[in-house]
This record gives structure tokens, C-alpha cells and sequence, in this order.
């Protein structure tokens, strides 16, 4: 084996140019390969973060009528043993009560429709944390002309600050992104910024009969903390539902659409408002593993906790069908996409491969009429064909190595349309790498894939030849 | 004591509906230690009959016969091994392997035998000294003039002690003074390793050297002369 390896090896290099070549080609297939991919999936994760971790969860336990007909009539009891049994089972991160339905909020002469959310204040932490999302810094006309009034702001600052009037924001850091200000500006003012912007806020406590309003909503209703709103909807079973509650805070949700129209509060204040004593329309369980394995076997198990036929476990993409499906069709374009990268390459291999057989045709007749079996000579052609492919390989795979950890780590920040349009679909703005997965090491099978096919010319070729016609030429 | 038997040996092609009778019903033999040219015009059929010999062709009829085996009989993969165990090629154009270097092209028979590397070592230095390339033997082909990778070659066609080496136009591209120095080595090995040697030749340098002459025309032997 060691002689087959040697004369491999030495083959590869007689003609180094096409070698290289035909590396580079795998080099960068792999390469563009992996990148795209792992940005790919990425993006999915972040989406699949962005909206399954803070709103759907990746399983849901709900009546069996609530997907179709989600009103609170198809709400179940809560039950605190279900709730920690389903804690109990592998993966399982936070199991999250929430009791949602819909309300008319009204507070002077403006009234919406708007979608209440319902949680535990304090195991909401653990799952989509609304407290982190609470407007910390917002750009008012009064916040302007007290920096204007501060005197140590540029007017090129103030005109962005002025471009982003009537926005909040929940971090600083993101009020530092979207101002967009040179290192130098940043580092001048960004202390001024945020002290003249900044906002007070306040969150529920665990029996709160507050609420939580979001900021576009609030803006649209005209109320701040401490003012009231009046909710009108329909409750369990039909009764009128209607209360008055105090605005304990505002909270910048990333979606518009959902900053347009959400308004939190405590279970306790849910059920006493709907007249749903006891009842909850979801149990919301997050998970370490996402993947599908992972997902079907949790959700069996959770199934056969359940106490009756009225309840079931859910996976996220039976809850959000549209988002799974839209997540699949782009996933299988970008494999198409990598397919018709992959279909290229491989005719630069197989042309490679060609060239090497009509070039080497004698030879191969030489060393069989020497004594060379055909078998041995064709264990040293797919060593070289291994060598060809795994060159370009693992240097491609290397090289993506430390771009898809950078970027895993600090994400692309998109601005402005791209960035306006992602938020419009309820998505942070950011593009971050996937982690290693499958994607990473499916390449490597892919890769073997095209060398195999491309290596069954020459072997074909081998097994065919006849010495005395190969001699010749 | 014979090596190499031919019996009414035939080769036909048919090509274009145009038969053409290469060989025509040839009978030899060839003992131990011979030296021999088989001489004739273009087109005589000389590398046809060397390939037959060789086992690298097939003939439509007849027998080959080598130290006992009917070479008709085996398969593919047999006559591919008694190629390795009994028979040396030396070709016109050298065809060493080019990504070896000349020790490792003359080892590379005795490695597909599986000699321990000790005595393949011995054997490589003692084949490469007596062609004259003992201090080119880390030299890989494309370094070596015609003269020496034909030598180098000659070296690779005995390494193994093969029953015979057949040798087609081995000087058809040499200059005379290589022709001369290369001729000289295969008749000192034959001498010495007892090794049948067998060419098929224009040149009449080697057919000056050779103990024994066939002359073939149109495929047919016409003289089979012994020189000594």
C-alpha cells in the first residue's frame, strides 16, 4: 500500500499546474459551499430564535381545536405537575404557561384590536424575556433640544438623531447601530445621546393586574406609564370581558406588526379579566436540541403525559406551517444553488480526469504488461483521485473554519432597507453563521461523491484495457 | 533445455473486411541462455510475434508455450502474474514509470513480488552497477539521457530473474555509442544471469551480437539461423 500511496501521490504532481487547478476548483466550491450554507442556515436559526424562542416555542401544548380556532373557549386547565413533569424530560429547557387571546384596547378617543399575552412574569424570563425588550432610549423632540441645549453635540450627529425622531429603542447598542456614527462621534456623544434619551420603565410583578403595552401601540393609543387603558373583548364561554388597567411599561418588540398590536399582563389578571379561572391556551416548552429527531421524540413523550384527548403537543413548524414551508422552499433554492455550484466543479474534475487517462493511456499498458495486476493499478488511480478531491477539501473546509466562527460570533449587522425589511418580518437584522453541523461535514460526502462518479471513467478504462492497444498509444 | 515453445502459431486481423495473416504458422523454440533477433522488414510481423511471445496479445491459432505453460490457458489475471514471474520487457520508447526514480523503477517489479526490501536493495545496486548507472540511481527519468533510461530499463527487465527478457527495437533510439554500450551490458547479463534474451531488430549491430537469427517475411519464419 505504502508503493501504491508513493506512486499516487508523485502522479498527482506531474502536472502541478492542473493539480492545483482542479484543487482550487474543489477549494473554493467548498469553500463558497460552506459559507453559503452555514449563513443559510443561520439566518434560519436566527429566524427560528427570533420568533419560535420568543413567541411560539419549539413545542406547544394546547387544546386540540385551539390552532384552527384559537379563542379562549379552547383553553385548558393549567396544571403545575404537568408543567414540571414535562421539565423532567431530556432537552427540555422552560416550560412557559401563556394564555393569549384578543382585546379592544381603548384610552381617550383612540381604540385597536390588539393580541394579549398572558404570562408568568417571572418564568417568562426563561423564555422569550420581556424585560429585556422594554423601550430604554427613545428620540423625542424634547430629547433633541436637550441635547441641542447640552452644546457639545455636532450638527451632523443632531441630523441623525433627528432622522431617527419618534423611534425606542431596548438597548443602547441598538440605538448606537442605527444612529450609525463614526468611532470618533460615538465615543464623543453617545454619553450625551444616551442620557438625554433615556426613558424610565417598569415590568409586571408576578400577581400584577398592570399591563405591559407595545410601543407602537402605545404611540397609536397616546399613553405612557402610569396611564390606563380600557380592554374590551369577549371572555370563557362568552361573557363580557372588560377592565381598566394601569400601563406599568412599554416594551419595543422587533416586528412591527406584532409592535403594533401587543399587549401583555399576568395570568392571573388573564383569567380574571376572560372569566377563564384556571385556564391557560398554551404551555410553551423550549428545547436545547432543534432538531427534528429531537423534536419528534420530546413531543411523544409529552403526548403521553397528557391527561386527556383535549390536549396536544405541537412541534413548531405544525404551529407556524407557513414559516416551515418558507424556510424549506428557500433552504432547497440555496441547494439548488450549491447542486449547480457542486455539477460545475465536478466537470472540472471529470475533464481533469479525462486528460489523465488520454495522457497516461501507455502507461497504464506498460505497467500492466510488467505485471502490474488491474487491480492494483486501479487502487492506485482512486488514491490519486482521493488525494485530487481531498486536497481541495480539507483546505476548503479549513479556510472556512475561522470566517464561519467569526461571524458566528459577531453576526453581519444589516442597515438600512435590507435591515427595515428583515424587521418587517419580525427578524433582527443580523446575518450570523451557522454552527458546525451536517451542512459542514455533508460537504466532505458530497466532495467523496464526485470523486467516486469521476473515478469510475478511469477504472471502467482500466478494466477494459487491453495491453497490446494501450501500448500503442 | 527449452524455455519457449511456439506452435503453429497464427495471428489474423481482420480489419475492413481485409484479412491480414501477421503471423503465419510459426514454430520455435528457444533454449536457456539464448541470444536472439528476430530480423525482418516492416510490417514482417516481428513486434506482433514478440507481443504473442509476450502474452500481450493472443494468437488466432497455435500454441505458446513457456517452461510448460500454455499461455492460451490462463486468464487474465494469470497471464498478467506470469508475465511479472517469468517474462522482461524491454520496449522501444524505454517507458519507465516517470514519477520513479531509477532505482525505484528497477525495484518496482521485485516490490509487486514482494522481495524483502533488503534484497531488492541488493539487487537494484547490483543491476544498476553492472548497466553503468550506479551513481544515477536517484535520477528520475526525464534526467536520464535515451541511452541510460534504456539502460535503466534493461536493468528493470532482469531484476526479478525473469525466464526471458523480450526486447523490441531496444536500440531503435539510441545513438551508436549508446546502442554499442547497451548491447555489450545484455550480452554480459545474458552471459552472466543465464537469461534468454530475445529482440526483434533492424539494427545490424544487434544482429551482429546475436547467437541466433530468425528472419521472418510476411509473417512466416524464413531462416532460423545459429551463429555460434
Amino acid at each position: 500500500m505504502k508503493e501504491e500511496f508513493k506512486i499516487a501521490w508523485r502522479n498527482l504532481w506531474r502536472n502541478r499546474r492542473r493539480t492545483i487547478i482542479t484543487s482550487a476548483s474543489v477549494f473554493f466550491a467548498v469553500f463558497f459551499a460552506v459559507i453559503m450554507r452555514s449563513y443559510q442556515l443561520g439566518t434560519y436559526d436566527h429566524m427560528i430564535n427570533n420568533l419560535i424562542e420568543s413567541f411560539t416555542g419549539y413545542i406547544q401544548v394546547q387544546h386540540v381545536k385551539y390552532q384552527d380556532n384559537p379563542l379562549i373557549d379552547n383553553s385548558f386547565d393549567y396544571n403545575d405537575s404537568l408543567a414540571s413533569a414535562i421539565s423532567e424530560i431530556d432537552k427540555v429547557v422552560s416550560v412557559t404557561p401563556h394564555l393569549e387571546s384578543f382585546t379592544l384596547a381603548s384610552s381617550g378617543t383612540q381604540t385597536k384590536g390588539a393580541a394579549v399575552i398572558a404570562i408568568d412574569p417571572v418564568m417568562e424570563r426563561n423564555f422569550s424575556d420581556p424585560e429585556s425588550k422594554l423601550v430604554k432610549y427613545r428620540i423625542t423632540d424634547e430629547a433633541v433640544t436637550r441635547l441641542k441645549h447640552a452644546g457639545a453635540i455636532p450638527d451632523n450627529v443632531l441630523e441623525k438623531v433627528k432622522k431617527n425622531l419618534g423611534r425606542s429603542f431596548s438597548s443602547s447598542a441598538r440605538l448606537e447601530l442605527e444612529l450609525g456614527l463614526a468611532d470618533e462621534d460615538n465615543e464623543n456623544c453617545m454619553p450625551e445621546i444616551l442620557k438625554c434619551t433615556e426613558v424610565s420603565n417598569g415590568f409586571l410583578t408576578a400577581n400584577d393586574e398592570g399591563i405591559l403595552v407595545s410601543d407602537r401601540l402605545a404611540s397609536y393609543l397616546k399613553v405612557a406609564i402610569g396611564d390606563s387603558v380600557i380592554l374590551m373583548g369577549q371572555g370563557y364561554h362568552g361573557v363580557s370581558a372588560t377592565g381598566i388597567f394601569p400601563v406599568r411599561g412599554i416594551i419595543k418588540i422587533p416586528s412591527p406588526e406584532i409592535d403594533n398590536k401587543l399587549i401583555m399582563m399576568t395570568i392571573p389578571a388573564a383569567q380574571k379579566f376572560y372569566d377563564a379561572e384556571g385556564k391557560i391556551t398554551s404551555l410553551v416548552v423550549n428545547l436545547t436540541g432543534k432538531s427534528d429527531r429531537v423534536l419528534k421524540t420530546v413531543k411523544a413523550k409529552i403526548n403521553i403525559l397528557l391527561p386527556d384527548n383535549n390536549t396536544v403537543a405541537k412541534t413548531w413548524y405544525e404551529l407556524n406551517p407557513i414559516l416551515y414551508q418558507q424556510i424549506q422552499g428557500d433552504s432547497q433554492s440555496g441547494q439548488a444553488m450549491l447542486g449547480l455550484l457542486y455539477f460545475i466543479i465536478f466537470f472540472g474534475i471529470f475533464g481533469t480526469v479525462l486528460m489523465m487517462v488520454s495522457e497516461r493511456k501507455r502507461e497504464f499498458g506498460v505497467l500492466v504488461a510488467i505485471g502490474m495486476q488491474k487491480k492494483k493499478l486501479k487502487r492506485i488511480v482512486t488514491i490519486e483521485m482521493i488525494f485530487l478531491g481531498a486536497i481541495g477539501l480539507v483546505c476548503g473546509l479549513l479556510a472556512s473554519i475561522p470566517l464561519i466562527l467569526y461571524f458566528y460570533f459577531y453576526p453581519i449587522v444589516l442597515k438600512g432597507d435590507l435591515a427595515n425589511m428583515m424587521e418587517d418580518w419580525g427578524w433582527d437584522a443580523i446575518m450570523p453563521t451557522a454552527w458546525f453541523g451536517p451542512y459542514f461535514y455533508w460537504q466532505a460526502v458530497i466532495v467523496a461523491f464526485m470523486v467516486v462518479l469521476a473515478t469510475l471513467y478511469p477504472l471502467r478504462k482500466i478494466g477494459k484495457m487491453k495491453e497490446i492497444e494501450a501500448l500503442k498509444g | 533445455m527449452k524455455v519457449l515453445e511456439l506452435k503453429n502459431v497464427n495471428k489474423i486481423y481482420n480489419s475492413d473486411e481485409v484479412k491480414v495473416h501477421a503471423v503465419n504458422d510459426v514454430t520455435l523454440d528457444f533454449a536457456e541462455a539464448e541470444f536472439a533477433a528476430i530480423v525482418g522488414p516492416s510490417g514482417s510481423g516481428k513486434t506482433t510475434l514478440l507481443n504473442l511471445i509476450g502474452g500481450l496479445d493472443m494468437p488466432t491459432s497455435g500454441e505458446i508455450i513457456i517452461t510448460g505453460t500454455n499461455l492460451s490457458k490462463l486468464k487474465s489475471s494469470q497471464l498478467i502474474d506470469f508475465r511479472l514471474n517469468n517474462i522482461g520487457f524491454v520496449f522501444q520508447s524505454y517507458n519507465l514509470i516517470p514519477v520513479l526514480t531509477a532505482k525505484e523503477n528497477v525495484e518496482f517489479i521485485m516490490t509487486l513480488q514482494k522481495w524483502p526490501q533488503k534484497e531488492r536493495d541488493e539487487r537494484t545496486f547490483e543491476l544498476l552497477n553492472a548497466v553503468g548507472l550506479g551513481d544515477r540511481i536517484d535520477s528520475r527519468p526525464s534526467k536520464l539521457s535515451g541511452g541510460q533510461q534504456q539502460r535503466v530499463a534493461v536493468a528493470r527487465a532482469l531484476a526479478s530473474r525473469p525466464k526471458f527478457v523480450l526486447a523490441d527495437e531496444p536500440t531503435a533510439n539510441l545513438d551508436s555509442k549508446a546502442a554499442t554500450t547497451l548491447l555489450e551490458i545484455m550480452e554480459k547479463l545474458n552471459h552472466e544471469e543465464k537469461i534468454t534474451f530475445i529482440f526483434s531488430t533492424h539494427d545490424p549491430r544487434v544482429v551482429k551480437m546475436a547467437h541466433r537469427v530468425i528472419t521472418l517475411e510476411d509473417g512466416k519464419v524464413v531462416s532460423d539461423v545459429k551463429l555460434e
